[in-house]
């Protein structure tokens, strides 16, 4: 690591000031748990860093009375996993904190960062696509609210400007929609995913009113299957149906081919991992 | 023998307490007055001549002490070649780079991340040349890796290939034994496969480094090697001094495992400090580990004939990816050689073994010299054979194993190998003739054994000194290097049975060479026996020498007079020393040009492995529900470190069965990190995990001991894809066994093979 600067801001709108729209090495950092392992590649070489570890009021975590979900941005992700809030209104989150990645990990990074950072392996995008959530933006220009589903431009590219920080995630009320992530290592149990799946499903026992399907890791970005969708609404909640729903999905998802598998085999595990997390978030003592 | 107090009784490590609580020492953590910080310049291709080598602007960047190539070794070093078998591996690139990752300059700094800084500002002009990677290609490829070979000199099957040119070839050993062409002819059936390993990685999680301190009688190296006695000895010779003049210090490492052998830093840090007359330290990086040492890539074409249920005749070619300098792969190439066809008792064997230079990073020793790979193919092959002729797995084995008194494929009798014992406990521990679940639906379940073994590398010699002081405290002064395997505590051990003490107060000297003797290396499981067995001679030595003391003071034989009444007695104060010495080196003679000997080594080693799994059908993967390991380790010195030693090395070879691979693209590591090189975590290691070391004693080892740091590797892997062809029918023939792997080679078996 070569020498930086670090700018350790108290508040939201100082630590935006201190951005530069126009300058890569200048960049926010929250939790670092990412950002640290660029920088100890060389991968990034900042010139300045703009820490959000003192920035007031980005830690909270608040339930509307209707069941929506406000966390700060700050929040770290050990917090989120012991809300009671959280575990009452999105269960799947608390869920998917049990292996999205270590305790240690857990305790440092922040929900925001793992949405801003923009890497297609990280668990909560697709689970936050899922359940419909949007982020509340803030940048010089005031605030915006971008729907998570929108908010991944690339491979670690979002729409973010360089000085436009996230503030918050919104989580609508789930209602009726019950939810499950399921996500498969193929190099260790450890590792980070060749493939995630989030699905969020609505139905009424028998048919399947609506769904959403996404899927991480073995696409470019956090991706929702459209085919997949449409393959379930309307259908008969079952195995059969969840197969119909897999085998859409894998035609459906543009898979990469990387260390962790070739395409086609990750197109595979879309094909089962689609049906398994439908039949997961359906499960009366499983997910909801 | 009497009844044994300290010999096989779980002494806790001696070193426990310091590691736990961080204060063990470490060369990690060593700072010296004055020192800079070198970082390492690499090779950004895979063979090339360098045309240019600009260090202007790293030169220019402030806080930069120098830089250094090739040209400034040469003033301190005019011979700048090095390495066990040849003379091949430059301290920095001299004129040509032979793989990605090889380093090509230094850049020194009192701050270490100036020096990473300017490292990325050399600028280096290379004109490329055909590369080849692959070690079956290297036997006749036209891209030819070395100029010319420089054999060592120390090995004298290595002399015809002095000078040789327009080869890849490092040493070819073959063995005859029998009529193979006439016991195949007569054989009911004929078996022939091709098996294959991928590079993987030592990667102890302390990395390479060494420090280079001038002094003003010659040069001190704190090292994290496995080999003090082989760096003093080669640094004096690059430097054309007496050995006294290199002094070798080695505390505790973070891991070694057959990475740590050799020179890997030393020579370059000597160079350094002797040039700039400054302490200079050189710490890799984890990622820097893929681009120094890994564990040779293999490929093993093996035949047998079968009559009567009986292998008649076994002929195995092995091919050995070693990568772009020599280190030891020779010696692997032959010693692995003796026992190729495995623990059978088969008459007609021929064996041809190929070491091959290729552009990938130097490969090694790795906790098995060369044995997990053989074993790999030969235990596949057997399982497959059983299939095919119907014969129950563990049966066809039984039949065919090779039993004490029985010659070996390189003629040598074996003697004190448990091979029966050892596949026997594990059958039992497997409940092998009982019933088994096969599982339901998508999601099968098989089982598979497999047992190997090893002949201990020969000859090498180990030198302890015993110190009794004169208030009857103990000191072991030995150059075994402990780098977790518990060595410290079962030498002293050893010479707390000779001396009738508690070993807990025995003080081991770590590796100094101006201190301790000298030691062959720590390698190959050789250290329990081979220094064991000089650590005894050294105790009972001293044990002598108190004994005459006793005597020369006119008391009664067997007086029992406490060790400080002797030497108050003699010196009349708390004076003086018993000091006894050991040396021991096993007889062996060399194999004959058909590889025949009737002593190839000291002594046997013998692991097995058994395991029961679970394969997802949709989509490959593999769950390891119980690893059963069994070896003989002779009788066990410390039964709990012996257990730990044992479980250690499966989860290793399981990493190396199931995860690990080194991915290369136009021979640059692509995935050269520890987040895409994955090794086990607690969480790849099955919840159901037993060890055994068999009841068994080694005659000739110290107290009935042997060394036992590799055994657990030996049949993991094809233990695994045994079962793995029990659970769904598939057989893999390569490693990693992939849950892609898996799951392609199930496609292909319903003839609907999913595309590349």
């Amino acid at each position: 690591m070569t020498p930086f600067d670090l700018a350790e801001p108290a508040t939201l709108q100082e630590a935006i000031a201190l951005l530069d729209p126009d300058d890569p090495t200048v960049r926010p950092i929250a939790g670092g748990t990412a950002l640290m392992l660029m920088m100890k590649a060389g991968v990034f070489r900042p010139g300045k860093l703009v820490s959000l570890r003192n920035v007031k009021d980005l830690t909270s975590i608040d339930a509307a009375p209707d069941g929506s979900l406000r966390i700060g941005a700050m929040t770290p992700l050990a917090a989120v996993e012991r809300s009671a809030a959280v575990r009452a209104h999105a269960p799947v989150i608390t869920r998917t904190m049990r292996t999205l990645s270590n305790i240690r990990v857990r305790n440092v990074a922040t929900i925001g960062g793992s949405l801003a950072h923009a890497d297609p392996h990280m668990d909560m995008p697709p689970v936050l696509i899922a359940l419909g959530a949007h982020v509340v933006a803030a940048s010089p220009a005031g605030e915006r609210t971008i729907p998570i589903e929108t908010l991944f431009a690339g491979y670690y590219e979002t729409v973010l400007a360089r000085n436009e920080l996230i503030a918050s995630v919104v989580i609508p009320a789930q209602g009726a929609r019950r939810s499950a992530y399921l996500k498969c290592t193929t190099r260790a149990v450890h590792d980070w995913p060749a493939l995630g799946v989030a699905v969020a499903v609505e139905s009424d026992g028998a048919t399947v009113r609506d769904a959403r399907v996404v899927v991480s890791a073995a696409t470019e970005t956090p991706t929702r299957l459209a085919g997949a969708e449409q393959a379930l609404r309307g259908g008969a909640a079952g195995n059969a149906l969840w197969r119909q729903a897999g085998e859409a999905a894998a035609a459906e998802a543009e898979t990469i081919s990387d260390g962790q598998g070739s395409a086609a085999y990750k197109r595979q595990l879309v094909r089962v991992y689609v049906a398994r997390a439908l039949a997961a978030a359906l499960e009366p003592d499983g997910a909801n | 023998m009497a009844t044994l107090t300290q010999v096989g009784r779980s002494v806790p490590r001696l070193e426990g307490q310091a590691k736990v609580t961080g204060r063990a020492e470490y060369v990690h953590n060593q700072r010296l007055p004055g020192m800079l910080y070198g970082k390492i310049v690499r090779s950004t291709i895979a063979h090339g001549r360098i045309v240019k080598l600009d260090v202007s602007a790293a030169q220019a960047l402030e806080g930069v002490h120098r830089v250094v190539t090739i040209d400034d070794v040469l003033k301190v070093v005019p011979n700048p070649f090095y390495g066990p078998a040849f003379h091949d591996q430059p301290i920095l690139a001299a004129g040509k780079v032979h793989y990605v990752g090889e380093p090509i300059a230094v850049v020194l700094a009192r701050d270490p991340h100036v020096a990473e800084a300017a490292a990325q500002l050399v600028e280096a002009e290379y004109e490329e040349l055909p590369a080849v990677f692959d070690e079956v290609e290297a036997m006749t490829s036209k891209a030819i890796v070395h100029d010319e070979l420089k054999p060592a000199g120390t090995f004298p099957d290595l002399k015809h290939l002095k000078g040789k040119r327009d080869t890849n070839l490092a040493l070819d050993f073959h063995l005859r034994r029998g009529d193979v062409a006439a016991a195949m002819a007569e054989a009911d059936h004929i078996f022939e496969h091709t098996f294959r390993t991928q590079q993987v990685l030592h990667l102890p999680l302390e990395p390479y480094v060494s420090i280079g301190e001038p002094t003003d009688t010659g040069l001190t190296i704190h090292t994290a090697s496995q080999s003090p006695s082989f760096v003093r000895i080669e640094i004096a010779r690059l430097l054309g001094w007496p050995e006294n003049k290199v002094r070798v210090k080695v505390p505790y490492l973070g891991g070694g495992f057959g990475g740590k052998l050799y020179i890997k830093l030393e020579a370059l840090v000597a160079s350094l400090a002797l040039l700039v007359r400054r302490p200079v330290k050189i710490s890799l990086t984890m990622e820097e580990q893929f681009y120094t040492l890994t564990k040779h890539a293999s490929t093993f074409r093996i035949k047998s004939g079968i009559k009567d249920g009986r292998i008649t005749a076994r002929e195995c070619e092995v091919w050995w990816n070693g990568g772009a300098y020599a280190d030891i792969g020779p010696r692997i190439t032959q010693k692995s050689g003796f026992t190729a066809p495995g623990p059978y008792d088969i008459d007609n064997v021929s064996i041809d073994s190929y070491s091959l230079y290729t552009n990938l990073t130097p490969a090694g020793a790795l906790r098995g010299f060369g044995i997990p790979q053989l074993v790999w193919a030969y235990e596949s092959h057997t399982d497959m054979m059983a299939r095919a002729l119907k014969l129950e797995p563990v049966e066809f084995r039984r039949k065919n194993l090779l039993s004490d008194g029985r010659p070996q494929a390189t003629g040598t009798l074996m003697k004190d190998a448990a091979i029966a014992a050892v596949l026997d406990r594990v059958a039992l521990r497997m409940n092998w003739s009982g019933p088994f679940d096969r599982g339901s639906g998508t999601v099968k379940r098989g089982r598979g054994i497999a047992i190997g073994f090893k002949a201990s590398i020969s000859p090498t010699t180990s030198i302890a000194i015993v110190n009794v002081a004169a208030d009857g405290s103990v000191t072991l002064y030995c150059s075994t290097v402990d780098m977790g395997q518990g060595s410290d505590t079962a030498n002293a051990q050893i010479v707390a049975e000779v001396l009738n003490i508690l070993a807990e107060r025995v003080k081991v000297v770590h590796p100094d060479t101006d201190v301790t003797p000298y030691d062959m290396a720590t390698l190959g499981s050789r250290s329990l026996y081979h220094m064991g067995n000089a650590v005894r001679l050294a105790a009972e030595d001293a044990r002598d020498k108190l004994a005459a003391l006793a005597r020369e003071l006119g008391l009664p034989e067997g007086s029992n007079v406490p060790v400080a009444e002797l030497f108050q007695k003699k010196y009349k104060m708390q004076a003086g020393n018993s000091i006894g010495t050991g040396s021991y080196i096993p007889s062996y003679v060399p194999p004959d040009a058909s590889g025949q000997t009737p002593e190839a080594t000291p002594f046997w080693m013998v692991g097995a492995a058994g395991v029961e799994i679970e394969v997802d059908t949709e989509t490959g993967h593999v769950r390891i529900l119980k690893l059963i390991n069994v070896v003989d380790a002779g009788r066990p010195i410390n039964p709990r470190i012996v257990e730990t030693q044992i479980s250690s090395a499966a989860v290793m070879q399981l990493g190396f069965t199931m995860q690990e691979k080194m991915e290369f693209d136009a021979g640059q590591v692509t995935n050269a990190s520890l987040a895409d090189y994955k090794i086990p975590s607690i969480l790849d290691i099955p919840t159901d995990m037993q060890n055994e070391a068999v009841e068994a004693e080694q005659g000739s080892g110290p107290f009935g001991g042997k060394g036992v740091g590799e055994s657990g590797t030996f049949a993991v892997s094809p233990a695994i894809a045994n079962a793995i062809e029990d659970a769904v029918g598939v057989r893999l023939t390569a490693l990693p066994l992939s849950a892609e792997a898996v799951y392609r080679a199930l496609r292909e078996a319903q003839g609907a093979p999913l595309e590349e």
